[in-house]
């Protein structure tokens, strides 16, 4: 238990907030919908979407930005992605991460890039399971301490875990004290938290009957969420919108999934 | 519990607390509960001198006696309300927030909670020169975010380093953290000058960690964080505010079956009920002497600004009931 409260105020808090970096995404346009230049470190981001809209995408993306060199203004550091659903691919990780350093490495022209070495910043965890999920997320401040060069960690999906093996009653409490335990980790060390989350239909509600998962309590929790969908299927446009926000307006912007990851349109 | 100290009688010396430990009496509470006669056997002493020893305790610790009329002097005299400085707030709340209770905000995600915190603590700041306790429970106190507000309201920078450091901001991820702080705001280790609003921002998210327990501990730590918050905001006169969440239901309208074969034959459209809950439960609904509901109105949605519904329910004055009021969210903070 904590015995010692550390009462800022709002001064030192500014102080904080705005030396804190952020992951882009490498679409402009999805950075400013995003508010702060990408995906800013302390904070809780949540991603929503119908299966195939770029959530895991934007996942991937992001592992692979965190490592963009200082030199160009990126932070150089490494990822933990947490998989409780098998979506992650090596091989389009791999895509992903070698076309968006060679677009550093031009900039560059001097670098070279060690795919080995890139590839070794990924620290992959394959959590299938709630067991396993609760104990990764209660082991995650020793994880983090002995790699404290980790400035991102996804979870891919927080839905999967709990679908089943725990009553919706449960469900809450169990969510709540998780995601309780992750952000004080992610406030006090520095690092950004990215959720995924899919849809559920809730039919009759007044909004719209798509909603996302875990209810209208979970819509609290998260700092930022935001949705994201594909007006013409099997195409690469994609549009994200901001729909829960702490310190921007809510916006909508599009982007595109190419081969080489994330891009603007 | 408090110990015993010789500062109750002349007759509880040093000497004397040790015996009673040794007979493990040592707080206040141990003393009352023993066999007065056994006390006077362990300290050597007289029945009526026992009996002196726990008058002058009872003396000491009961609640004092008021009369009315100083009470209707305290009353008259005290300050009422917190302004808010969102006119349509204190014209519809007659001047503001009112110290000494807890006050709810609640609303949908996304509805302006926290926006209107923010806001909130900026003005108490900016009218009151008093300072603000934001207790922050989910990383959403966004000091970018009041500079932002501070800066389109036109004030030098001088005047927003002002407000900004009367803006205190404590991060609290667990219930029992919650009554620690409040505990240590109570007993005056933690001492903030000129405190006059508390903000929890937001309760369920602590709350909910206990949801599902069976053993009710959610339940408990809500009751001491009432009787807590009940005695601070007495004491120290100022006022709480909770933010609390709202969940919707949706109930199937059911169509009567008794009706004759052939209107069961017509296909009709399901019609349904959409209700809306605060969370925290059934005893947590009548705590807040204040209930702030907010809600997004879809219509008018301009630019960079969004249009809340504020409708009251205030349990201390019924006259005031389902008031509406409207704000709006824009760059410029609450309006």
């Amino acid at each position: 238990m904590c015995s010692e409260f550390k009462i800022f105020n709002a001064t030192e808090i500014w102080q904080r907030e705005t030396s804190l970096p952020s992951v882009p995404t490498f679409s402009q346009t999805l950075d400013g919908v995003l508010g702060n230049g990408g995906i800013q470190l302390g904070s809780i981001y949540e991603f929503l979407g119908l299966p195939g809209t770029g959530k895991t995408q934007i996942c991937l993306q992001l592992c692979a930005s965190v490592q963009i060199p200082k030199e160009l203004g990126g932070l150089n550091a490494e990822a933990i992605y947490i998989d409780t659903n098998t979506n992650f691919t090596k091989t389009r990780f791999k895509e992903i991460l070698s076309a968006s350093l060679e677009r550093c490495r031009k900039m560059l022209s001097d670098r070279k890039y060690d795919e080995n070495a890139a590839l070794k910043r990924l620290h992959y965890v394959k959590a299938l399971g709630l067991e396993r999920f609760c104990s990764l997320i209660h082991m995650l401040p020793d994880i983090i301490s002995e790699r404290p060069n980790v400035r991102l960690i996804v979870i891919d999906s927080i839905t999967f875990p709990f679908k089943e093996g725990v009553t919706v009653k449960h469900r809450t409490g169990l969510l709540f004290r998780l995601i309780a335990e992750v952000q004080k980790l992610a406030m006090d060390k520095r690092i950004a938290v990215v959720l995924t989350n899919e849809m559920s239909t809730r039919i009759g509600l007044s909004t719209g009957s798509l909603v996302g998962a875990f209810g209208d309590a979970w819509a609290h929790r998260c700092n930022k969420r935001i949705l994201l969908s594909a007006p013409e299927p099997l195409h690469k446009e994609r549009l994200a919108a901001l729909i829960k926000s702490n310190n921007s307006p809510e916006t909508a912007g599009k982007f595109q999934i190419t081969n080489g990851g994330i891009r603007d349109v | 519990m408090e110990s015993l100290h010789s500062n109750i009688n002349a007759k509880l010396t040093t000497n004397n607390i040790k015996k009673l430990a040794k007979n493990r009496i040592t707080t206040i509470r141990d003393f009352l509960e023993e066999d007065v006669e056994r006390v006077a056997n362990i300290l050597q002493l007289g029945l009526p001198c026992i009996l002196e020893i726990r008058n002058n305790i009872f003396e000491h610790y009961s609640a004092p006696l008021l009369l009315g009329p100083s009470l209707l002097e305290n009353y008259s005299t005290k300050q009422k309300f917190l302004k808010t400085g969102i006119i349509s707030i204190d014209t519809i709340l007659d001047g503001g927030l009112p110290i000494g209770f807890i006050t709810e905000i609640c609303g949908l995600a996304g509805s302006g909670k926290t926006q209107l915190c923010l806001q909130l603590s900026i003005n108490t700041v900016k009218y009151s020169q008093k300072v603000v306790l934001y207790i922050d429970t989910k990383g959403d106190f966004s000091a970018n975010r009041i500079q932002e507000i501070i800066e389109a309201q036109g004030l030098s920078h001088r005047e927003m380093a002002i407000i900004m450091l009367k803006i205190k901001v404590a991060n609290v991820f667990s219930m029992p953290d919650l009554l620690h702080l409040l505990e240590k705001i109570k007993t005056k280790e933690i001492v903030l000058d000129n405190l006059s609003l508390i903000i929890i921002d937001s309760l369920p998210s602590l709350m909910l960690q206990h949801f599902g327990d069976n053993n009710k501990i959610g339940l408990t730590f809500l009751n001491q964080f009432v009787n807590l918050s009940r005695e601070i905001s007495k004491e120290m006169e100022l006022c709480v505010v909770c933010v609390n969440i709202e969940t919707r239901w949706v109930d199937i309208d059911q169509t009567d079956l008794d009706d004759d074969y052939n209107t069961n034959l017509t296909v009709q459209e399901p019609s349904f009920l959409e209700k809306k809950n605060r969370c925290l439960g059934k005893y947590w609904c009548n705590i807040p002497v204040l209930v702030l509901t907010l809600e997004r109105s879809l219509i008018d949605k301009g630019k960079d600004s969004s249009n809340i519904t504020v409708s009251l329910q205030n349990f201390n004055n019924l006259s005031d009931n389902s008031k509406t009021i409207f704000l709006s969210i824009n760059m410029l903070g609450v309006t």
